[in-house]
């Protein structure tokens, strides 16, 4: 049997780069197809990330089953896990963990696919550390809801939650510094 | 012995194994979402005395491939004892990577105090070596305590710090790891760069990493972000004055420039000359300047 690439240090390595330019550049969208060989963006992020030294969330059932014991990560419920896979055309439907004063890293780290980074109906305006002025992103497929939670869930910052959005092939992160405005009715999220 | 003799070797490329990566990855996404923050890590043991630049080191390390082109600096310089030692340990564990000394070839730059003379673009990341992480620790013992000030942004006490400088000295005396605030929250020791460097870290195209090894320590400055150097609005941070007695800027003894960040070199007579201290920006001066000699008048 063959193993697919993503399995491999060098792949991950690459879609490591990835992720921190992602994270360095709110709004800015990372094209993954040279790294991740026929995977879903988001399954390489979570191969990427995950050892037995951290918890992962699986509300929507993201992840098959025959992933969970390579991924190596605990399997936890989405209020205390570090990390968690989301079907963003679903309503959120959990409380994440926002961190704590002391420690805002354990505030968690939302793997959300949708249908389309990059492209679609849904306009935002961006800004925030890591954009210049200001940035655009259109998305396709977010559950308006998402949005909406992520402003209460981000609104005590150091707390707060890290979001990376995906489709099939790309990436493109807010972190919760990203200030969101929705540019479709100028309504100020 | 030439370093490149082991590519042969059993080590892992990157020498970390890939959990020891992950963690510190891990570690490097949160900093960068909470600009300032100092995420804590596994240090691992690494084959270096800690307070040799491992922190940065394994950062390093969590980040590179076999494409990239790394620049190591000490103090500015390419060719002290720090950077050669770590420049030859890379090259023995990452077989492939290619190392430069020039600041505009690099893609990855590690460097224990200073950041170069010519600005980073958005291509490069700049991983700064350091050996005390939290500006508070001058004034609270208690890690704990400090937690809690960083989280509510409580730095009242570090500012009379600096207050009590102004009483005694009539400024500031701090000369390097000046305090500095990022995105308006949590302030930073920028590690024991010059006042000098501390302007760079405010909207910087590049990405901005610190590593304190012996302290656990990961933080970050993402690129395009805000970074003040604490200060009064009556005194306000000024950097490093390089005027003589006659008020000209000292030129450096070598090239000639007059706009960057000179070391002072004392002779056995006494006497004082002055030089870049960023080898790179002081041969590339240089050049120029035989290039334009070298042109017809």
């Amino acid at each position: 049997m063959k193993t697919e690439s993503i399995w491999q240090a060098d792949v991950q390595q690459r879609v490591f780069r990835e992720l921190a330019e992602a994270f360095s550049r709110p709004g800015e969208v990372r094209d993954l197809t040279n790294c991740i060989d026929g995977a879903t963006a988001q399954r390489a992020v979570l191969i990427t990330l995950m050892d037995g030294e951290t918890t992962l969330a699986d509300p929507h059932g993201q992840i098959a089953a025959s992933d969970w014991p390579v991924l190596q990560g605990k399997r936890d419920v989405p209020e205390t896990a570090r990390y968690i896979a989301a079907d963003g055309r679903r309503a959120p439907d959990f409380q994440p963990a926002l961190g704590s004063l002391e420690s805002p890293e354990f505030g968690a780290t939302l793997l959300i696919e949708i249908d389309a980074v990059g492209d679609g109906p849904l306009s935002l305006e961006l800004a925030g550390p890591g954009i210049s002025g200001r940035g655009e992103l259109r998305l396709e497929g977010l559950h308006s809801d998402w949005l909406e939670r992520r402003t209460d869930w981000i609104a005590g910052f150091p707390l707060g939650v890290d979001i990376l959005l995906s489709d099939a092939i790309r990436i493109v992160a807010l972190p919760r510094t990203t200030r969101v405005v929705i540019s479709v009715g100028g309504r100020l999220i | 012995m030439n370093a490149m003799n082991h590519t042969t070797t059993a080590y892992n490329f990157g020498f970390l194994d890939e959990y020891a990566k992950k963690e510190v990855r891990r570690a490097i996404l949160k900093a960068i979402a909470i600009p300032g923050y100092q995420v804590p890590y596994a240090s691992r043991e690494m084959p270096m005395g800690r307070g040799f630049g491992t922190g940065g080191l394994q950062l390093t390390l969590s980040l590179i491939g076999p494409d990239e082109v790394v620049k190591i600096i000490d103090q500015g310089s390419d060719d002290s004892v720090n950077a050669v030692n770590l420049r030859q340990f890379i090259e023995m564990t990452c077989p492939g990577i290619s190392t430069t000394t020039r600041t505009t070839e690099c893609t990855l730059i590690q460097s224990r105090h200073r950041i170069p003379e010519r600005p980073l673009t958005a291509t490069q990341i700049i991983i700064l070596q350091v050996p005390y992480p939290d500006p508070l620790v001058v004034v609270e013992p208690s890690e704990d305590k400090r937690k809690t000030m960083h989280g509510e942004a409580d730095y009242s006490r570090l500012l009379v710090k600096l207050y009590e400088d102004i009483v005694k000295f009539d400024e500031i005396t701090i000369s390097h790891r000046y305090p500095t605030r990022i995105n308006g929250h949590y302030v930073i020791d920028p590690s024991p760069i010059p006042r000098w460097d501390v302007p760079k870290l405010h909207d910087s195209a590049a990405l901005i990493l610190f590593g304190a090894g012996r302290e656990k320590k990961i933080y970050a400055v993402p690129p395009h972000t805000k970074a003040e150097p604490l200060a009064f609005s009556d005194v306000p941070f000024r950097v490093e004055d390089f005027r003589d007695a006659a008020g000209q800027r000292r030129a450096c003894a070598r090239c000639g420039s007059k706009d960057s960040f000179l070391d002072e070199f004392v002779s056995d007579s006494g006497s004082k000359t002055y030089q870049c201290s960023d080898s790179d920006w002081c041969d590339g001066q240089l050049l120029r300047a035989a290039q334009a000699q070298g042109e017809p008048a």
